[in-house]
């Protein structure tokens, strides 16, 4: 078994007297899609965010290709090699394509001038390895559908270094093709093979169809994880839900 | 369907679908409009030899106030102390030039005083730039605390220390300090010689009537040029619309979005300075109400010009056309003295609120919310 690029081991988070993430231990390798799941609340957003730098853990380690670290900013996350992908992607709509691309990370010549043509060039060429060809990158990202917008985002992430790419529910409010779409951009990026995915999702037929292992949380916890093989539909199902039975539910709503 | 990408469903557009979809298109078209109604209703006065340098004038005073305006504007804030700003930066040249250095340090000239003040108004711009984006509060009101603060503290200097609103008299600098010439004299001389040369350009008695346009024209292209370039070609210019459409997304990626915003408060209050500055070299007088409602002329211009109110998008270009059409249409009553000149302001009113319109026609085509 290859060496997992992030390791994150016993990982503990509180706010004040509140616990958002009870000792958690997720392993990430490169060319796989790992799906966290878990309902509202469950900690996924407070485990991302740690693992980009946002919050500091209140206890246990993140290791990045087997050494320890400390992430005190997302800069710092970022520079690691993390990558996330927030759901409001971080783009301005007003800008082109190129602009948001290469926003904050500009390539420049004399005199802090931007190279242009270089920069439409690479926004363009990134865009297209993972699946959207633009006739026109100084387009306004305003123009774009929801799916090309993750796409760029996508793109830009892995253009600017992310081994791990973190992506923040990225299917939720789209259209159905637009959803499909994404789960392109997402299979074409497993297929690089050195990038690993955290595919956060509430959805189990998107996260059966592209991710290779789950990882499932309640409560701050981790209340189950495997491979796409070790599990059954049922657990899977099971699983989302909270650990909860579906048959109990099934007799409590009929109960109403 | 298959062999159907994304990249077939923008069309393609040609040279002039994209010109007309520009956003200078309505400054551009108005400003032309003005320009003929103009010629024609003043038997062409308008733009004889003296005509175009008065015009000139003015626009180019607009225009290097409305260029700091709209900078800030794209990034997302607003400067209501620009017009007391003007009055404060040229009460402390005129000041300085009569009553000498501050602590009794001896003469000013023209050179030191100029910069001097511009050391105080730059620190001024800073320390209101750090209010806004430390306090988080809105620059409206935060600016509008320094509209009131800066013109009070202006009157109050002029009359602890000239004893009166205003200085006059002072000894035409120009013609001894080549500083002072830079800022109040005369530029392009060589346009009106050619036109001498080739015939026109004559006063009554036959000789060469205009020798050339104020210096103001002159820092109005290196300003607005400068601003053209920096926002459209370097890095800082693209940190600029960051800022101004999702600061968040901006700070993100790591932009420094605070310290963009600190630096076109900065800007601003240069922008204020060169307006003093020329004014008083040119007049070689100064009024503790100069600049008056200076600030909400430049923003008018801005958004005439393209820039939206709500930041992230604007253009250098469509300012010069704004400030060419407000200021045209400011010295109109010059010219054809039938017309009431507070028609300038009803027109200034209709043209802005048709601009908001326009304005937020392309706001919406961007963004694909039509």
């Amino acid at each position: 078994m290859a060496e997992p690029y992030l390791r994150v081991e016993n990982l503990q988070k509180q706010f004040g007297p509140f616990i958002a993430l009870g000792g958690v231990d997720l392993e990430i390798y490169p060319g796989e899609v790992h799906a966290l799941l878990g309902d509202n609340g469950a900690g996924k957003s407070t485990l991302i965010k740690t693992l980009a730098g946002v919050h500091q853990p209140s206890g246990g380690q993140i290791y990045v290709e087997g050494k320890p670290v400390n992430f005190r900013s997302p800069r710092d996350a970022s520079s690691a090699g993390i990558g996330t992908v927030y759901q409001d992607l971080a783009l301005n709509q007003l800008m082109s394509i190129t602009r948001n691309f290469f926003m904050g990370r500009e390539i420049k010549g004399p005199l802090g001038t931007l190279k242009m043509d270089e920069m439409n060039k690479i926004a363009h060429d990134e865009m297209l390895k993972i699946g959207i060809d633009f006739s026109d990158p100084t387009q306004a990202v305003g123009t774009m559908s929801g799916g090309q917008r993750q796409t760029l985002a996508i793109a830009r992430a892995i253009y600017f270094g992310a081994r791990v790419l973190i992506l923040d529910e990225p299917t939720s409010a789209l259209g159905q093709k637009q959803q499909m779409e994404v789960l392109k951009t997402i299979k074409r990026v497993r297929a690089r093979g050195d990038i690993g995915i955290i595919f956060i999702t509430h959805n189990e037929i998107h996260s059966k169809l592209v991710a290779d292992r789950f990882t499932f949380l309640a409560l701050g916890k981790v209340i189950g994880s495997g491979t796409l093989q070790e599990l059954a539909d049922e657990d899977i199902r099971k699983l989302m839900a909270g650990g909860a039975e579906m048959a109990d539910l099934e007799q409590e709503l009929a109960a109403i | 369907m298959a062999d159907r990408s994304e990249s077939d469903r923008l069309q393609q557009e040609t040279w002039l679908q994209r010109t007309i979809r520009r956003p200078e298109i309505g400054s551009f078209t108005v400003m032309i409009v003005i320009i003929i109604a103009l010629s024609m209703a003043s038997n062409g006065k308008a733009f004889n030899a003296l005509g175009l340098k008065n015009n000139i004038a003015i626009i180019a005073q607009y225009g290097i106030i409305a260029t700091g305006a709209a900078m800030l504007m794209i990034a997302g804030e607003f400067d209501l102390s620009i017009g007391s700003m003007i009055g404060f930066a040229g009460m402390s040249m005129a000041m300085m030039l009569k009553w000498g250095l501050p602590f009794g340090l001896g003469e000013a000239t023209p050179f030191l005083a100029f910069f001097i003040t511009l050391a105080m108004t730059l620190s001024i711009g800073w320390v209101i730039g750090t209010v806004v984006v430390r306090s988080g509060l809105s620059s409206f009101i935060v600016t509008l605390a320094f509209l009131f603060f800066m013109r009070g503290v202006t009157e109050v200097s002029f009359r602890l220390i000239n004893q009166s609103t205003q200085i006059s008299g002072l000894p035409d600098y120009k013609e001894t300090s080549w500083f002072a010439d830079l800022l109040g004299g005369e530029v392009f001389g060589w346009f009106y010689d050619l036109w001498f040369a080739l015939g026109g350009n004559l006063n009554r008695r036959g000789e060469q009537w205009v020798d050339g346009f104020d210096a103001r024209f002159l820092w109005w292209l290196i300003i607005a040029g400068g601003a053209y370039f920096i926002l459209s070609r370097t890095q800082i210019g693209n940190w600029i619309y960051a800022t101004g459409d999702n600061k968040e997304s901006a700070r993100a990626n790591g932009v420094p979005v605070n310290r963009v915003k600190v630096g076109l408060f900065m800007f601003t209050a240069f922008c204020a300075t060169m307006f003093a500055a020329c004014q008083v070299f040119d007049t070689n007088t100064s009024d503790a109400a100069k600049g008056n409602l200076q600030e909400l002329f430049a923003i008018a211009i801005a958004v005439v010009g393209g820039t939206l109110m709500t930041g992230g998008f604007g253009s250098i270009i469509g300012v010069v056309f704004g400030a060419i059409t407000v200021g045209l249409v400011a010295n109109a009553v010059f010219f054809i003295p039938t017309i009431d000149g507070a028609w300038f302001r009803v027109f200034l009113g209709g043209i802005l609120l048709a601009a908001v319109f326009a304005n937020e026609r392309i706001r919406k085509r961007i963004t694909g919310g039509i």
